[in-house]
């Protein structure tokens, strides 16, 4: 198995399931057993890594190496260090943006962010994007690669939230910001795309401001 | 990362509380086999009590400790386990699959049970080896490794090895030497080869040059030696003037289609060489350069060639737009080549002066470095140029400054020679993406891997030599071209491909929206996009597949799976591990 | 190599060499001495659990001598066949006529056997291919560079052993002063350690302290006792060695790793006193070095010593001009005339450059020397034993034609064995070996020799 096989899903599913760490390790670069399932690897643990600090995760708890058969000594200061690290969080929740309730059920929202299609898309044509370019031509560094997967993690993540909540209820879009603790205007953004989508509707008017809720095949799965 | 993490609460919890693996599955039956590879494992693990543990786990019905599972006595018990108990999933916890894997599965299908229900848990290097000194740890370590291969046990679905036949014949693209090296090659084993030549003659790049180094020999009767060899053998059938026109297919099964001036043949193949060649850089704003007082080394060969050249002061400027910003590469060859003609130009007329204006000889290895001497003595002279001063070409002389002197020379001259690097061939590009086979920032073929394996592509079933991989002296391209013709015949002698079946397949048809995204990652060219009566989807080639898991990890319907490391057979190692 | 060990084709004869050849191509007989190793290959299980208790310790080769092993040993952790040997002549059983036998006691899986000998292996076969490549060339006949005599003055092989993560430094570059400073110190750390131990016997036997012993000793009140003369000697030596180990002491905790290299190429070769031919893979292979040294610690300088820097294969030109961009690595061009040595054991380098014109000389904390590849010891016997022809430099002839071809059908050679080349050449040219050999085994009969 390579590290290209590992599903950035299946790192949240570790901390779902308790776990304090997830390291990755994997060839060198250029070294690669799979020859070039590594940079793969690399880049979706490095996805993982960024959903899941974003909804709370202490980023040390994530890390991607690479080590060689031959580098015996390496492999032990490498997982010593990330379990020194580790340890001194302590058990999920401590060091972490959110206490552990709470982080557990940010992580099965960062599990199911972490298979979107588009998420996947840029994952999988990060590499061409940054070498080859798009197809206009046009060469993106990692930097620009890292801040569109930003971007997306960030709708993404809100995009769910925003369907969960309108799922159960009609909800203004005050209301909505208040309880995901986001700017409002950004999630009347999120909102009206939705709407675009057929996704969300209007639901009646309650004083001033409009509520919306979920609609279509999508509401009870989101 | 180790087991023990800050979360003690788990290590201390029964160990018949399962989370993962939930229920008992029905009919499961695991035996798992304990080794203690003498004093090992056993000297550093407490291997009794492993057993022990092993039989609470979910499914185990059989637990047995061994001495050596690898030895005759060893096997027995698990054959004679696999019948008696009615296993129907065996786990072994010795040492590495690597070496013991093979074993272990045939004898679970000389049992009769399908080999790929059995899994591997290497407690000797994973435990005992490297936790000598925290035997404790190295315990409880070994246990939850066991716990996980069981769980991932409870999933394992058999598997049959893929076959495919091999179309014996093969497919030679490129008629220079190298392709023709090749070719012959393949043809003298009793293969039959098509050999595929763009332009109407054989012979490459070769033919517009005069005398071949170190050897000396004409390149003329090289070429003759060579293209009558080809034409006359039976096996190999040649086509001029051709192109192609599509590819299509996989290792074993190439479906080729060829262009003759218009008229259009198609044939199957089993093994692809490229040996397209490459191309030389003209070139057009470089010191001068007109073609006639100032020319490049392939238009003095030119020269030499007709009995036309009849300079007496020639200056040489070697790394014309090579080793500079646009290209960075090296060429390899082009300090031989003026090295070459440097010789000849002394040998024709020990009057003449030669001088060659370089940045590094690249004389590398014994001929080309006894060549250069050669040349010295010969009276060839060498002045080394720095990249930020180059030299100057006026009418009737050269300008260059002189490192040793620390002064600026003026050398007459009335022929300047360029030597200019290969570039690529302007074809690389269609036919790798026919091949799907990838190119360097050159443009030149990429290799699969640099150092071990230099003459194949990841791609199976399609190899490279000469200059279509990177430039080369004529000993390098007849090298590569048999050692090509080696690789290829690999396949070809084996008749039949067994591969593992450890594969991606696509489990979930319905799921594929044939975007094409794993398409694009797979190392191996092993995914293609079909139309179906479903629709567009995904098709794995078995053959080609090595069964890295890159596209299952990146399709987002989960339409593809890896067989023996699908998502579920992971993530329940996951939870397995997470439970202990 | 795992597969080639594995491969059902290949029937592996390590520890073993050729002593005869007749017939000829498609029908050679070949002759092979396989020599006893001590071990029942097919019984050993390369546990290692032998190593562990020998205890005869002997000079490692694969570290180049800068580490241990024991007599019996396998030549490298990776090795196959993953089996071990035993070196008769450490070996106290075999070689030293003493009475051991431990490694046969611990080797559960009785595969010790002292009682092996060498066996006589008959073959037939249609082709021979030679690839026994290449010696590294000795650099301590070239007496101006000092190797041998200055500590820090290494080979690029034993350079590559220091920084090895599973060399003898783990990939620390210390310098091999120090590491002989070490052992030196840790011979008078033992040294002091058995003295001490008896003296504190004494004591205790005696019942007063060592000083106060001495002081009634030199002033002859301390009466009459067997052990008082042993005493005052042991006493006095334990105080020289430890006045002898303070100074080095304090040496070795100043000591730091080496961060200022110096390469120096074309040690032996395109030397007209040694090898006049080019060794092809140096240039390539002391960048590396140098890159993988600042890798490891980016504070590491290195500089190149060199005439061309001759970086001709896919990426080399690229990798040699990203050595200099980031790795702090200068490339100089002049043949180093001298390396001398100051009062730290810092190698100076005495060359003259060429681009300012002056002879100029520099410290530095380590000298690698690019040496050589040459021809290997055994090649002029083997040849003789084949009938073949070595060529110029005494490396295999063949023909740049058919550069797989010896001067005998039948017979073929790749690799270093014909010249010296860098390891994708070799793995290119070991399958254009294999097709030569293949050809003339399905064409036996009408045999093609020379060039396809």
């Amino acid at each position: 198995m390579c590290t290209g096989r590992v599903d950035p899903t299946m790192i949240a599913e570790a901390f779902i399931n308790d776990a304090d760490g997830v390291m990755v390790v994997g060839c060198h670069f250029g070294d690669c057993h799979y020859i070039t399932g590594n940079v793969q690897g690399q880049i979706k643990v490095g996805l993982a890594e960024r959903v899941l600090t974003y909804v709370g995760l202490s980023p040390k708890r994530v890390s991607f190496d690479q080590c060689s058969s031959a580098e015996g000594e390496r492999f032990v200061k490498l997982v010593t260090d990330f379990n020194q690290g580790v340890r001194e969080l302590g058990p999920l929740g401590n060091g972490d943006g959110l206490p552990a309730p709470e982080l557990k059920e940010k992580l099965s929202i960062a599990k199911t962010i972490l298979a979107k299609e588009k998420l996947r898309w840029v994952v999988g044509k990060f590499t061409v994007f940054v070498t080859e370019g798009n197809k206009y031509g046009e060469v993106f560094t990692d930097h620009e690669m890292w801040r569109t997967l930003d971007t997306i993690v960030m709708d993404e993540v809100a995009t769910h939230q925003i369907m969960r909540e309108l799922g159960q209820e009609a909800v203004a879009v005050k209301d909505l910001a208040a309880r995901l603790k986001l700017p409002a205007p950004d999630v009347l953004r999120y909102v009206l795309a939705l709407q675009r989508r057929e996704l969300v509707d209007l639901d009646g008017v309650e004083g001033n401001s409009p509520r919306y809720k979920a609609v279509g095949p999508t509401a009870q799965v989101a | 990362m180790k087991r023990r993490s800050p979360r003690l609460r788990i290590a201390a919890s029964p160990c018949h509380s399962f989370k993962w693996g939930m229920k008992l599955a029905k009919d499961i039956r695991i035996g798992v086999f304990v080794c203690d590879c003498g004093s090992n494992i056993a000297g550093y693990l407490d291997c009794p009590s492993i057993a022990e543990y092993a039989e609470t786990l979910p499914n185990v019905v059989f637990v047995k400790e061994n001495l050596y599972t690898c030895s005759e006595a060893g096997i027995n018990e698990i054959k004679d386990a696999i019948k008696d108990e009615n296993l129907n999933r065996v786990v072994v916890a010795s040492c590495s699959p690597r070496t013991h894997e093979p074993l272990f599965r045939e004898s679970c299908a000389e049992a009769g049970l399908n080999p790929y229900l059995f899994e591997m848990v290497n407690i000797r290097d994973q435990c005992s080896w490297v936790h000598m000194q925290e035997r404790e740890e190295g315990n409880e370590k070994a246990k939850d490794l066991i716990r996980m291969g069981v769980a991932k046990a409870t999933l394992l679905q058999p598997q049959e090895p893929i076959q495919s036949e091999m179309d014996p014949k093969s497919l030679v693209i490129g008629g220079g030497i190298s392709g023709m090296t090749s070719a012959l090659a393949l043809a003298n084993r009793g293969y039959q080869v098509y050999l595929i030549e763009k332009t109407k003659d054989l012979g490459g790049l070769l033919r517009n040059l005069s005398k071949l180094a170190p050897s000396n020999i004409d390149a003329k009767e090289l070429i003759a030696k060579q293209v009558e060899a080809v034409k006359n053998h039976k096996n190999i059938q040649l086509f001029t003037s051709s192109t192609i026109k599509e590819i299509q297919g996989y290792i074993g099964h190439y479906d080729v289609t060829v262009s003759t001036n218009g008229t259009e043949e198609k044939f199957g193949v089993g093994v692809i060489i490229i040996a397209t060649g490459a191309r030389v850089f003209k070139p057009e704003g470089f010191f001068n350069y007109d073609g006639k007082r100032v020319i490049t080394q392939f238009e003095l060969e030119a020269l030499f060639k007709s009995k036309k050249f009849k300079s007496k002061n020639v200056v040489m400027i070697q790394c014309v737009g090579a080793r500079d910003e646009e290209r960075k590469y090296c060429s390899r060859i082009c300090c031989l080549t003026a090295i070459k003609n440097g010789i000849a130009i002394k040998e024709q007329n020990p009057e003449a002066k030669v001088h060659i204006l370089y940045r590094d000889i690249q004389a590398y290895g014994t001929e080309n470095e006894a060549l250069y001497q050669r040349s010295k003595q010969l009276g060839v002279r060498y002045i080394k140029y720095d990249q930020e001063k180059p030299p100057e070409v006026l009418d009737n002389t050269v300008k260059v400054y002189h490192h040793l002197l620390g002064r600026e020379l003026e050398l007459e001259q009335d022929l300047v020679v360029l030597s200019t690097p290969l570039i690529a061939g302007e074809d690389n590009e269609e036919l790798s993406k026919l091949l799907r086979v990838t190119l360097d920032e050159n443009k030149f073929f990429l290799e699969s891997h640099v150092k071990l394996k230099p003459l194949d592509f990841a791609t199976d079933g399609v190899y490279l030599c000469g200059n279509a991989h990177y430039p080369a002296t004529i000993r390098e391209a007849i090298s590569q071209a048999l050692g090509a013709a080696s690789r290829a015949s690999i396949p070809l002698a084996k008749g039949t491909m067994t591969v593992e079946p450890i594969v991606s397949v696509l489990a979930d048809e319905e799921a594929c929206r044939g975007c094409g995204l794993c398409v694009a990652l797979c190392p191996y060219g092993a995914l293609e996009i079909a139309q179906t009566e479903k629709g567009r989807k995904v098709r794995v080639i078995p053959v080609a597949c090595k069964g890295c898991g890159i596209c299952a990890a990146t399709c987002y319907v989960h339409a593809l799976s890896i067989n023996s490391y699908t998502d579920q057979q992971v993530e329940e190692q996951i939870r397995a591990f997470l439970s202990g | 190599m795992l597969d080639a060990g594995r491969h059902s084709n290949i029937n592996l004869l390590a520890y073993s060499e050729v002593e005869e050849v007749e017939g000829e191509v498609g029908s050679f007989k070949v002759k092979v001495r396989k020599k006893a190793r001590y071990v029942n290959e097919d019984l050993c299980t390369g546990c290692g659990a032998c190593v562990e208790k020998c205890p005869s310790t002997v000079e490692d080769e694969f570290n180049i001598g800068l580490g241990e092993r024991k007599a019996i040993y396998k030549y490298f952790p990776q090795g196959i066949p993953s089996t071990h040997c035993i070196d008769a002549e450490n070996c106290r059983q075999l070689g030293q006529g003493k009475k051991c036998g431990i490694c046969a006691k611990v080797c559960q899986a009785g595969a010790v056997d002292y009682e092996q000998q060498d066996q006589l292996v008959d073959l037939e076969v249609g082709a021979i291919v030679l690839a026994t490549g290449y010696d590294v060339f000795d650099p301590s006949v070239i007496p101006e560079y000092g190797y041998g005599r200055i500590d820090n003055v290494v080979t690029a092989m034993e350079f590559e052993r220091l920084l090895s993560a599973s060399g003898p430094t783990h990939g620390h570059l210390d310098r091999p002063s120090e590491l002989a400073l070490r052992a030196e110190i840790a011979v008078l750390d033992k040294d002091l350690k058995k003295a001490t131990r008896q003296i504190e016997k004494l004591e205790e036997k005696h019942g007063k302290k060592t000083s106060k012993f001495l002081k009634e000793f030199k002033a002859g009140k301390a009466g009459e006792d067997g052990d008082f003369e042993r005493w005052a000697t042991l006493a006095e030596k334990a105080a020289d060695t430890e006045k002898n180990l303070a100074p080095l002491k304090k040496r070795e905790a100043a000591a730091q790793t080496a961060r200022k290299l110096a390469f120096i190429q074309c040690v032996g070769s395109r030397d007209f006193r040694f090898n006049r031919f080019c060794s092809s893979y140096c240039c390539m292979h002391s960048v590396k070095e140098a890159m993988i040294a600042h890798e490891h610690d980016n504070e590491t300088t290195s500089s190149i010593f060199c005439m061309d820097l001759r970086a001709v294969g896919r990426g080399f030109e690229e990798y040699k001009l990203r050595g200099g961009k980031t790795a702090n690595i200068l490339y100089v061009r002049g043949r180093v005339a001298e390396i001398t040595e100051d009062k730290a054991h810092n190698p100076i380098v005495w060359y003259e450059s060429t681009t300012s014109r002056r002879v100029e000389h520099e410290t530095f904390d380590m000298v690698v020397l690019a040496t050589a590849c040459v021809p290997s010891a055994a090649t002029p016997k083997l040849a003789e034993l084949l009938g073949l022809e070595l060529e110029e430099n005494g490396f295999f002839k063949t023909d740049p034609l058919a550069p797989l071809d010896t001067t005998r059908a039948g017979i073929f050679v790749c690799g270093c064995a014909q010249g010296p080349m860098d390891i994708p050449e070799s793995v290119a040219q070991a399958s254009s070996a294999a097709a030569r050999a293949a050809e003339v085994v399905s064409m036996a009969g009408e045999v093609a020799v020379g060039g396809s």
